[in-house]
């Protein structure tokens, strides 16, 4: 007997990969990217541009980040909508966790669409008008300004950690919820393991913040590498 | 757990149960306070078997004897769950002393569970949960035209963990404590490890499925949203999560991946 799929379960399944396979690499890069800037405005620039350099940029802009991204945010939010919330009568870890992760990503979708709208597309009045698609080599004084402002500086603070929570506990929920973790001791273990990628995510995260307020963030200035010269001059031109 | 009987020091004279009542289904819910005497080793259901004998309300009212569901007595069949102090659990095995103890004070507090039709008082109507273990096909096709001789072999390990599964009552609880779980929205753990516990049978298994299906539907199990409360209330220690997670397994391998087989 072949087994049918229903809606519901299609939706979890592809609202589960979504999470990981193209938001959280994106993650990832966007992470790599945004720490360059610890080494100074210029080295943040040229990556900025490399990105821009990609070939059929939009093509994978459009299907492998807005798309899943409106999906796993919207669907998101919807299963949210779902929950009877009952952390207080029954007050165990997994449970607030539970809640944890409905809060993080209904906070996420606002923060996200407040994060695109400012400096991807440049669109929120009284704000950042310049996007920085488009603007590579302005990308650093676009974001360096904006974190003058001290709320903006905090949003972002918390957006980064929501994102080290989410992305984290949400692995660990998609290995358990295929059927790959599933003893209870085993289940300790990765939720440990993901705790950590979590706080680690969530400090280097915080760091790339601050790295656009002071050089190398709010690491000993020895550790980043002196800024040295722009790329576009020493490297050899293109033709 | 700790079974080590525990006894009030300082017991009170008299003890306050507030109970939720409700006339029938749709009716709405009031309040009503009862004092009776304390004595040694009440449980919640003496309690209201004493209350019964003389339904007055702690202000001297005249109201009807509250209604509620008891069978066994000693927490095997499940049906006189309900939520006391705010937890579901049975009636029949929350002691008085236990109960006064962790609160610190006089009063009981008895609700009916809130995720199943309340038909009176603390009694509520499980049938939805008989559905969903018909939805998962929770028992072995054995009814033949002819003998089909001994059972295959089972393995100790296989049995002993089928045991655990086996011994789930159909209280409630961990539908009552799972906050995925709402009307029909979710069918909720323990119709999933009854279809465990059958897919885990080596003659049940030519129909595992049939159960991945019903598990499969709009309402199935990956509703799931791996709070784990059920595994924290279950009354029998069943192990809930790992028989949706071994679930989770067989669906991911013969349904999710099935497409690579062919």
């Amino acid at each position: 007997m072949a087994i049918k799929f229903s809606t519901t379960f299609l939706l979890r399944k592809l609202h589960q990969v979504t999470g990981i396979v193209p938001l959280g690499m994106f993650y990832f890069v966007h992470l790599y990217t945004n720490l360059t800037s610890m080494n100074g405005p210029k080295v943040f620039n040229d990556h900025v541009q490399d990105i821009h350099d990609i070939p059929f940029l939009l093509f994978i802009e459009v299907f492998g980040i807005f798309l899943p991204l409106a999906y796993h945010s919207i669907y998101g939010v919807l299963i949210s909508g779902e929950a009877k919330v009952n952390v207080l009568t029954y007050p165990y870890a997994r449970n607030w966790f539970y809640l944890f992760q409905r809060i993080t990503g209904i906070f996420l979708f606002f923060f996200l669409l407040f994060h695109l709208l400012n400096f991807r597309f440049g669109l929120i009045p009284g704000l950042n008008m310049t996007p920085v698609a488009g603007h590579a080599q302005e990308a650093f004084q676009i974001v360096s300004r904006e974190f003058q402002t001290a709320w903006i500086v905090a949003v972002y603070i918390l957006g980064v950690l929501a994102t080290a929570w989410h992305l984290a506990y949400g692995t660990f929920l998609f290995v358990v919820d295929w059927g790959v973790v599933i003893g209870e001791k085993a289940q300790k273990l990765t939720i440990r393991a993901a705790i950590a990628l979590a706080i680690v995510l969530g400090l280097v995260g915080v760091n790339a913040v601050f790295s656009f307020v002071r050089p190398c963030g709010l690491m000993p200035q020895s550790l980043c590498e002196s800024p040295r010269a722009s790329r576009s001059i020493t490297a050899p031109s293109r033709f | 757990m700790d079974h080590e009987k525990k006894r009030l020091t300082k017991p009170p004279q008299t003890i306050k149960f507030k109970i939720q009542r409700r006339e029938k289904e749709g009716a709405d819910a009031r309040w009503e306070t009862f004092e009776i005497p304390y004595r040694r080793n009440l449980n919640v259901i003496s309690a209201l078997m004493e209350i019964r004998k003389n339904p007055v309300t702690a202000d001297g009212k005249q109201t009807t004897p509250p209604v509620w569901d008891m069978s066994c007595l000693e927490q095997v069949c499940g049906i006189c769950t309900m939520v006391i102090n705010g937890r579901v659990r049975q009636s029949c095995s929350a002691l008085v002393d236990d109960l006064l103890i962790a609160t610190g004070g006089n009063t009981v507090t008895l609700q009916p569970m809130t995720k199943f039709p309340n038909v009176r008082d603390l009694k509520v109507d499980r049938e939805r949960m008989f559905d969903h273990l018909k939805q998962v096909k929770a028992w072995i096709d054995l009814d033949g035209t002819y003998d089909l001789g001994p059972g295959p072999h089972i393995s100790s390990e296989v049995a002993h963990e089928r045991y655990v599964y086996s011994r789930c009552m159909t209280c409630g609880c961990c539908l009552e404590a799972c906050p995925q779980y709402s009307e029909d929205q979710y069918i909720g753990p323990q119709a999933i490890a009854q279809a465990r516990l059958f897919n885990m049978h080596p003659v049940g298994k030519a129909e595992m499925d049939e159960r991945l299906n019903g598990l499969m539907e709009e309402n199935g199990i990956a509703n799931c949203g791996n709070a784990q409360n059920c595994l924290q209330v279950c009354p029998m220690s069943i192990p809930l999560p790992r028989a949706i997670y071994e679930t989770n397994r067989d669906i991911t391998v013969n349904s999710l991946f099935g497409w690579l087989k062919k």
